[in-house]
Order: structure tokens, then C-alpha cells, then sequence
């Protein structure tokens, strides 16, 4: 009797369960639907939503939702096979490229996706056989039906546990990899159209994905899987090799395959532009790097870089370095020669120096200087060795810390050699991106790591010192309504040191009344400061010039001696600033959170009654961490000031205070490259998604970005080494533990 | 069993309270407490729950300001008494004298080694700029913060645990690293809050052989209030009883092991009770020396961190 209940209960649970994920499928089809309505027909967006073929998707969706969650549990032990994993996050790629991402940016193709130019591809009989069939063909997409094939033959192996099976899948995906991209390319040649689209790279990218998820299945014995251990155990093994393999990859393409001049019209590679320059009277040294020297300096440098890793020796490694960065020097030195000629002879519209360049030059100095950090890495990895051995057993666990740093190391030499040589092949529209967007936040996110991040305040009104270190730029140039005296007007750039000041008065005369306060009370008072502070330049017509703002401030200059800088037209110019700035600044925290005061707030952060008892002076740590991380914010506002040219007090509203407290927590609060990293990425997506989603749904992929990351990921993109110890670390057993008896039980 | 206190003579004044009373609203927490610590000695505060044991910490350190009374302070030799009331925590704590917490509270996300830095960095003047620029003088400050921060775990022999985290060590060890903090600042005075309360016997006779090492080596006058009756007696030169608020007693262990208005209070009786008590029922009073005496509060606190 009692029994049958239970399981009467458990079925009406399960009805229960099915009903809601069909009602959750439903709900979807009215969220991602059209968005419009009209004044005479509100009804319109509902019916187009519930549209008969649509809503049966909607409700598959649901459907699958409810097996996932009744049968989830079950399938529970095959899900940690090892490769399942990274399988998925392949799936998820090449399903992404195919769905969402550009695979052409020619006007020719409407939208530029995979599936309209599937269907213009197909039939087109004078594009490549190959290409035309990875299009297309009596099954509809083909591309479609090998993912298919290939995730399941993979999904097979891995569960079964049959290496014939992986080895297949792995086949077939590096195949399938290479021909995504091959078929991209293709397309690119027959539309005569030069591409900036990432479809056909990040396919490629999914599939070989898959084929190493595969490889490792096929070879692994565990039962489980260790996806991070074995990255982990990859990278650190020789940590210059990935670099050495990365700089072969990139220089490879950038010395035979890419442009060097005239992309887009004649796509001259470096031996084109050797012969294309070979009757001009380009000066003899890089008239013979375009002809052979500097095929050799990158295979002897590749050569140097790749034995010194591989051996770890010291002298090679020097040799590496300097080669690298000595090639990469006359690299650049013979791009501007020949760039500058071009441009006096008129070669394809060139202009001057540094006009009308591919990607090539830059590709091969990201090469050239990928081998000197894999010399760099080698040394320092010598250096952790002779280290560890001095320092003998006082250190606990170095070695697996060493190995983990210089993972960390290769990853951070990536992003520099990549925030170096990217931006100058990007195209103009993502240059000013990287700048007011992603430069920008970056700053401000950097600075406000440091309030919220390392000293544990909230502060919701962040904007504020942003605002206050513009309008100080905006007055030392003598733009706003009041003028300073004559002798103190001032080129944008010298006003830094008086942004900073400015923004360390404001941010003490903010701290000193109210950092008695803690938590939500301190976020509340930090986010009235930031609307007064918008309230005043809104409304103080005769200081700020109210609504309309300040405007024609001059763009920056240097003038040094014999040096002379100016900024003016190029969006690229002002990202090489910035990126100096950033630098400065990262190196300079970067120092600080390893001392006294880093630990200093620290300990406030983690007991503010204990690190009083030890003596910190509360207050003035606190207010130290608001000033410090205030003129951050100034210096943004300086740069962003001379860069825009004009700004309003619109630019400060608290939507960008809150938005950039979300870029420090979704990087990893308290982390410099993480707080970095958080604002890159959130501030790029926007910007990217605006090509392939439509722009009433942006804030909803951004939005759904966020929240998968902190269900999974709550520590942020890269959590801070003080947390992620915390979180990893409790649980490590202690030797100490295993012994201790509870007092009341020893008595 | 019992150590004699320092030779009398020498009985220079560290801490001097004199009837100190705090409120909280209408409730009265301290009672015109007076009591006189000594340079060298190792003073013991204890009392049932709620004597005001911890009030008394707490204004020692400044947490909170009594009403009514004084107290000053001359933390290291050839200090003169000054105030203390009304100051703040740090500027006390930067007089010479640090504490340790009855709920452990160290910095969990931070190695051990760096908690003892943050202690001994407390003394040392290198600013901001300095550390960001690396200069020369911060260089050596941060090498010698971290050579005394070594130096600190040997004495305390936590130096295996140096970088592992604060939050992962055993509850023992947490307790001998807060020590080690305490110490970092240079103190003329320690205050223990109940160092024992969660150890187990072994770690407990650890604690006792520390803090007299701690007493004698490095010549630190020791406050301690403590639950641990067999500690006490063992540990402490001179004894000072509080009950509702109240000094009931004060005198060496022997003194403290026989006075009945000590028992009375120990067993919830009126003096009368006690002293007919005292006199019939030898028991009782060997239950208080040997520390049978476990409360439900520091059951509660043990039973919590096993």
C-alpha cells in the first residue's frame, strides 16, 4: 500500500518534471523570437514565436532538457571518461562556427554564415570540387552530417573504450580540420575577397579538438579523466617548446603563405614583394632580407630557439634571445623601408611608411619573438632549479608551483607578443575597439581590482575617478568654461601626474568619512559618490560645462630632445600608448601586492579585527587601496580624454561602474591578469557578437556568458593565487590533522 | 608543579588597571576591576563563563572604552605608564601589546609565513611608492621581515608548514602560528585568549612549555585567560579570579586553589554554601585543580573544530 504511493508519488514527479521542461521550452521560443510588435498588432511577435515548425524545436529542446535531467544521473560514470570533455568543448566549437560566426566578410554573401554561403556554394560549378563538397552536396550541408559522424564514432571510443574507434575519430577530425579551413580558403580566393572572418579558423580549430580529445582517449589508461593535470603535465614538460611550436605555426604562414604588402589587392607574399621591390632602388640590406635573409634568420633562430629548449641549455638559450629579438628589430626596420619606398612610388595606393601591409611582417615578428620568450622561459627555468635547490625542503611542493608558474610565464609572453603584432593587421574598426573599449577597461578594471579585489571594499561608484581625472585633462588643456592660469596649460599627456593627484584627493575625501563602514553600507555610499560626482558635471555649468561636456581636447604629444611624438588619426598609434601604460602600471602593482602593503590589505580583507590587533592601521591601508586604485582610474581618464577628443557626463554613468566591478569579478577578484583578462574579454564580446547575433539579443549571450562562468567558474577566469589556494588547498590532508584528538575526548 | 613568580623586588609595573567598570546598557560587564600585572610574570585571568574575562581583554586592547577607571600601560622596559583608554587597537597593539583570539583568527588565504610577515611588517616603514618602485631599503625590509618571519616559525616549529596556507594547518598549529604573529609585532606584553581551548593533551603541554618559553627566552609578559585549570596552575605565576564582573581573588595557585569564595564561585553557590562546602566536601575542591570544569561554551567551541 504504502510502497505503491511512493511510486505514484515519483510518477506524478516525473510529470511534474516533463511538464515544467516543456513550459521552459516554450518560454525559450518567446525569449530568442522576433522582437517586434507593432501599435496596431501586439500579437504579432506572440504568434511569430509560437509559429507551428519553430515551437516543435522549442519543445524538442524541452524534451531533451527532461531526459538530461531524469536519465543525467545514470550516464554519470561515462561522462568523466577521459576526452568526453574536451570532445564537448570541440562539439561546442565547430557547432558555434557553423551557427554563429562569419565565414566570409564579402558584401557578396548576405550575412557571411556558414549556411547562406553554404547555399550560394554548392551550386557554384568554378569553385574547388573539395570546397563545393564540404558545402554542400545531395545530403544538404555535408559539414553538418561529418560533425555528426565524427562526434559519435568519438562519443563511441571513449565509451566503449575502443582505441580503433578514437584512432578513427582522430582521423577523421584532423581530415575534417584541415578541410573546414581548406574549404574557407577557397571561398576567400574565388570571392576574390580577403577575409577577416574566424568561421573556417575556429572550425578547424573545433575539429582538431576533437581529434586530440580522441588521440588521448585512445592512449589513456585512467578510468578517469585529469583534463587539467594533463594540460598541465603537456605545457610544463618543456614549457619553450609550446612557444617554439606556437612561433613555427605562425612564422611558417607568415613567411611563405601571408601578405606583406598590398593585401587585398595583390597579396604579395615575401618573395612577391622581394621581386615586386627588386627593380626599385630599395637600400641594399633589405632589398637581400626580402630576397633570402630572412627565410634564414627564421629558421636559424626556429633551430636555436627549438634545440635550446628542448635541451634546456643555457648559452643556446641567450643565443635565442638575441636572435630573435634582433631579427625582429630588423624585420621591422626593413618593413618600414620598403613600406616607406612603396609608398613614395605609389605602389597600390600605398601612402608612406607602415601603409599597405599584410599580415605577413607582423606574423613573422610575432614568430621571431615567440623564439626569444622560449629562450627566456628556458633561463628561467634553470634559475627555478638552481632555486629549488638551494632552498631545499623549506619549500613544500615547488615542483609541481614551478611547473604551474611557467605555464603561467609562456601564457603571459603569448598575450604580449600577441597585444604587440596583432592590432597593426587588424582591421580599423576592431584598432578603435582595442583602444577605447578594451584598453580603457582594462585600466580601469586593473584599478579597481585593487580596491575590490585585494582590500575587499566594494565600491559601486568607480566611475567617479574616471570622470574626475577627464574633466582634470579637460581643464589643464584649457577646454572647460574655467581656465587655469596660462603658464599651466598643459599637453594632455602632462597631465598625469596632476590626474593622479586630483583622483588621490578624491578618492581620501571619499575613504575618510566613510570607510568605517563595511560591505553593502560601504557599496551604497561608494555609488552616491559616483552619481554626485555625475550630478555635479551634469549641472555646474560655469566648471564643466554641463551636459555638452568638453570637447577639442588635444590629442597627445611628445616632444623629448631629438624625439618628437604625436597622436593624431591612427587608432593604432594610441594603442601602443596605452599598451606602455598598462605595462607601467601592471609592473608597479605587480610588485605591490607581493609587499608589506599587498599583505597588508590582504589581511583586511580576510579579518579586519585580527589585522587590527597586529597592529595595521586600518584606516589608512584602506584608504591607501581607494587612492591607489582611484588613480588608476585618473590616468584612464587622462588617456581617455586626449583620445576621444570630447566627452559628456554621459560617459560616467553608473552603468560603467557597475559593468566594471562585473569585469574584476568575472576575471577573478583580486588577480591582475585576471582582472585584465576579464575586462578583455567582456569588453570584445559585445563588439564581436555584434557581427553575428542580432543586436536586440547581444546583452542576452553576454548575459548567459556570465552566468554559466560563475555556476562553473565562480573564482573567475583566473582566479587569484591567494584564493585558488583556499579553494584547493583546505581540502589537501594535513599531517598534523590525522593525530589530533578532540580535547573533550582526550580528557 | 607550580613555578615561584620573579623575585618581587624587580615587581615593576607592565599593566595597571584600576577600578575599571564597563557597561553595556544596563548590563555591567566589569565591576571596578583592579589589578596590577608585572614585568616578567605570567598572569592568569580566569573565571566561570561570562565573569568578563574577555570584556577585561578587550579593554586591555582597546576594542572597547570602559566608563569608569583607568588603565595604563608601560608595555616594554623603560616605557612609562601611559593611558590607554580611548586609544585604538593598532596604537596599543604598536605600544607593545599583542593578542591572540579565543576563536582562532588568522589570515586563512595567506601562507603561514606570510601572516607572521603581516605581524612583523606592521613595524616597518617602507611606503607604497617605495614597494613599487623596489627600492633598495624596501628590498632589505622585505628580506629581513621575511628572515624574522622564519625565525618565528622555528621557535614556534611550525617552520615544514612556512608555505602552506594559514586556513589548511591543524587546529594546533593554527594556534602556535597565531602566537607567532603575536610575537612578529614585538610585544613587551602578550595576551592569550584561551590558547588552549580545542588542543588536544599533547598540544596542550606544548602550549605550556611555549608560552614559558616565550615568558623567559624572550622576556614577554604574559596575560593569559584560560579554562584549562591543570594549564593554568601549571603555566601561571599569579592568578586573577573574576566572577560577574567582579575580582573575587587574586594570589598565586596555591592561594587560589584553597580560597573558598574561588570554589563558590566555581560551583554557582552562595558564600556560605560554599565555605560549609569547602570544609565537608574535599572533592570538590580537587575538582577545580584538576580542571574538571568543562563548561558548555568550551564544549561547544572543542566540539566545533573537530
Amino acid at each position: 500500500m504504502k510502497r505503491r504511493s511512493v511510486e505514484a508519488e515519483a510518477r506524478i514527479e516525473n510529470l511534474k518534471r516533463f511538464g515544467a521542461c516543456l513550459a521552459g521550452g516554450f518560454v525559450l521560443a518567446l525569449m530568442v523570437g522576433t522582437q517586434e510588435g507593432t501599435q496596431q498588432d501586439f500579437g504579432y511577435a506572440f504568434r511569430q514565436s509560437v509559429a507551428m515548425p519553430r515551437i516543435l524545436i522549442f519543445l524538442g529542446i524541452g524534451v531533451l532538457l527532461y531526459l538530461a535531467i531524469t536519465f543525467g544521473p545514470r550516464a554519470k560514470p561515462y561522462l568523466t571518461r577521459p576526452g568526453l570533455r574536451p570532445l564537448g568543448a570541440g562539439v561546442l566549437t565547430v557547432i558555434i562556427s557553423l551557427t554563429l560566426l562569419k565565414w566570409t566578410d564579402s558584401p557578396q554573401i548576405n550575412t557571411g554564415k556558414f549556411r547562406p554561403l553554404a547555399d550560394a556554394a554548392a551550386p557554384t560549378q568554378a569553385l574547388d570540387s573539395l570546397a563545393r563538397l564540404w558545402f554542400g552536396s545531395a545530403f544538404s550541408q555535408t559539414a553538418w552530417l561529418l560533425l555528426i559522424i565524427v562526434t559519435v564514432l568519438a562519443a563511441a571510443g571513449m565509451i566503449r573504450r575502443s582505441a580503433p574507434l578514437s584512432y578513427a575519430a582522430a582521423i577523421l577530425a584532423g581530415v575534417l580540420g584541415i578541410w573546414a579551413e581548406y574549404a574557407s580558403a577557397a571561398v576567400s580566393k574565388f570571392l576574390h575577397y580577403p577575409s577577416h572572418a574566424t568561421g573556417g579558423a575556429v572550425a578547424m580549430l573545433g575539429f582538431f579538438t576533437i581529434a586530440v580529445a580522441s588521440l588521448v582517449s585512445a592512449r589513456s589508461q585512467a578510468a578517469e579523466a585529469d583534463t587539467d593535470g594533463f594540460i598541465d603535465r603537456v605545457l610544463g614538460w618543456r614549457p619553450g617548446l609550446a612557444l617554439v611550436v606556437l612561433g613555427f605555426a605562425v612564422g611558417l604562414v607568415g613567411v611563405f603563405n601571408a601578405a606583406w604588402f598590398s593585401p587585398g589587392d595583390r597579396n604579395a607574399t615575401l618573395s612577391t614583394t622581394a621581386s615586386m621591390f627588386g627593380a626599385t632602388n630599395l637600400n641594399g640590406f633589405a632589398q637581400t632580407y626580402l630576397d633570402w635573409l630572412g627565410f634564414v634568420l627564421f629558421f636559424v633562430t626556429l633551430v636555436v630557439a627549438g634545440v635550446a629548449s628542448y635541451l634546456r641549455h643555457r648559452l643556446l638559450a641567450y643565443a635565442a634571445i638575441v636572435l630573435g629579438l634582433v631579427s625582429t628589430l630588423l624585420t621591422l626596420v626593413v618593413v618600414h623601408d620598403f613600406s616607406a619606398l612603396g609608398g613614395k612610388q605609389g605602389f597600390d595606393g600605398a601612402q608612406g611608411a607602415w601603409d599597405n601591409l599584410g599580415t605577413g611582417a607582423w606574423m613573422t615578428c610575432a614568430a621571431l619573438s615567440l623564439f626569444a620568450g622560449a629562450g627566456y622561459l628556458v633561463l628561467k627555468d634553470l634559475r627555478i632549479e638552481a632555486k629549488g635547490v638551494r632552498a631545499g625542503s623549506d619549500i613544500v611542493g615547488s615542483g609541481t608551483a614551478g611547473a604551474r608558474g611557467q605555464v603561467a610565464a609562456a601564457t603571459m609572453l603569448v598575450v604580449i607578443i600577441a597585444a604587440l603584432f596583432y592590432p597593426p593587421t587588424a582591421t580599423e574598426f576592431w584598432q578603435t575597439v582595442l583602444v577605447s573599449e578594451i584598453g580603457i577597461y582594462v585600466l580601469l578594471a586593473i584599478g579597481l581590482n585593487v580596491v575590490v579585489g585585494w582590500a575587499g571594499l566594494l565600491d559601486l561608484g568607480f566611475i567617479a575617478f574616471y570622470a574626475i581625472g577627464s574633466y582634470t585633462t579637460a581643464y589643464f588643456t584649457g577646454r572647460l568654461p574655467v581656465q587655469p592660469p596660462d603658464w599651466l596649460l598643459l599637453s594632455p599627456l602632462a597631465c598625469i601626474p596632476f590626474a593622479i593627484a586630483a583622483c588621490l584627493i578624491a578618492g581620501v575625501a571619499l575613504g575618510f568619512p566613510t570607510l568605517r563602514l563595511r560591505g553593502d553600507y560601504l557599496a551604497i555610499v561608494t555609488l552616491g559618490f559616483g552619481e554626485i560626482i555625475r550630478v555635479i558635471a551634469n549641472n555646474a555649468n560655469g566648471f564643466t560645462n554641463g551636459p555638452r561636456g568638453a570637447f577639442n581636447i588635444p590629442a597627445p604629444q611628445i616632444h623629448l630632445g631629438p624625439i618628437h611624438l604625436t597622436w593624431g588619426d591612427s587608432a593604432l598609434g594610441f594603442w601602443y600608448l596605452l599598451l606602455v601604460l598598462i605595462a607601467i602600471i601592471v609592473l608597479l602593482f605587480n610588485r605591490l601586492e607581493n609587499s608589506r602593503l599587498g599583505r597588508a590589505w590582504a589581511a583586511i580583507r580576510e579579518d579586519e579585527v585580527a589585522a587590527q590587533a597586529t597592529g595595521i592601521n586600518t584606516r589608512n591601508v584602506k584608504l591607501l587601496a581607494f587612492a591607489i586604485g582611484a588613480s588608476t582610474s585618473g590616468v584612464a581618464g587622462v588617456f581617455f580624454a586626449s583620445q576621444v577628443g570630447s566627452f559628456t557626463p554621459e560617459n560616467f554613468v553608473l552603468n560603467n561602474s557597475i559593468l566594471v566591478v562585473a569585469y574584476v569579478v568575472f576575471g577573478g577578484m583580486g588577480s591582475l591578469p585576471g582582472a585584465m583578462a576579464g575586462a578583455a574579454v567582456l569588453t570584445w564580446l559585445p563588439e564581436f557578437l555584434k557581427d553575428q547575433v542580432p543586436a536586440e539579443d547581444r546583452q542576452m549571450w553576454i548575459g548567459a556568458l556570465i552566468l554559466v562562468m560563475m555556476i562553473f567558474r565562480p573564482a573567475g577566469l583566473i582566479p587569484a593565487r591567494r584564493r585558488k589556494a583556499e579553494l584547493s588547498g583546505l581540502d589537501r590532508p594535513s599531517s598534523a590533522e590525522a593525530t589530533a584528538v578532540p580535547a573533550g575526548e582526550g580528557m | 608543579m607550580t613555578a615561584t613568580a620573579p623575585e618581587q623586588q624587580t615587581a615593576e609595573v607592565v599593566y595597571d588597571v584600576k577600578d575599571v567598570t564597563l557597561r553595556f546598557g544596563g548590563v555591567t560587564s566589569l565591576n571596578k576591576v583592579s589589578l596590577q600585572m608585572h614585568r616578567g610574570e605570567i598572569l592568569a585571568v580566569i573565571g566561570p563563563n561570562g565573569a568578563g574575562k574577555t570584556s577585561l581583554f578587550n579593554s586591555l586592547t582597546g576594542v572597547y572604552t570602559p566608563q569608569e577607571g583607568s588603565i595604563t600601560l608601560a608595555a616594554r622596559k623603560g616605557d612609562t605608564l601611559t593611558s590607554v583608554l580611548g586609544q585604538k587597537t593598532h596604537v596599543i597593539n604598536r605600544m607593545g601589546v599583542a593578542r591572540t583570539f579565543q576563536n582562532i583568527r588568522l589570515f586563512p588565504a595567506l601562507t603561514a609565513l606570510e601572516n607572521v610577515k603581516v605581524g612583523v611588517e606592521t613595524r616597518q616603514k617602507s611606503g607604497p611608492i617605495a614597494s613599487m618602485l623596489g627600492m633598495p631599503w624596501q628590498r632589505r625590509e622585505e628580506r629581513e621581515s621575511t628572515e624574522k618571519a622564519y625565525e618565528l616559525l622555528r621557535f614556534v616549529g611550525l617552520t615544514r608548514r612556512a608555505n602552506d596556507l594559514a586556513g589548511s594547518l591543524a587546529y594546533g598549529e593554527q594556534r602556535r602560528l597565531e602566537i607567532a604573529r603575536a610575537l612578529g609585532t614585538e610585544p613587551g606584553v602578550i595576551l592569550l585568549d584561551e590558547p588552549a581551548a580545542g588542543t588536544n593533551p599533547n598540544e596542550k603541554q606544548e602550549l605550556a612549555a611555549l608560552i614559558r618559553k616565550v615568558n623567559i627566552e624572550d622576556n614577554i609578559s604574559v596575560l593569559l585567560i584560560e579554562h584549562d585549570m591543570k594549564l593554568v596552575m601549571s603555566v601561571a605565576h599569579r592568578l586573577v579570579v573574576l566572577n560577574f564582573g567582579e575580582k573575587i581573588a587574586e594570589g598565586t595557585p596555591e592561594q587560589i586553589q584553597k580560597d573558598p569564595v574561588v570554589v563558590a564561585a566555581y560551583l554557582g553557590t552562595s558564600e556560605d554554601e560554599a565555605q560549609a562546602m569547602t570544609e565537608g566536601l574535599e572533592v570538590q575542591t580537587i575538582d577545580v585543580r584538576e580542571g574538571l570544569l568543562d563548561e558548555p561554551g568550551a564544549a561547544g567551541t572543542e566540539g566545533g573544530q573537530s
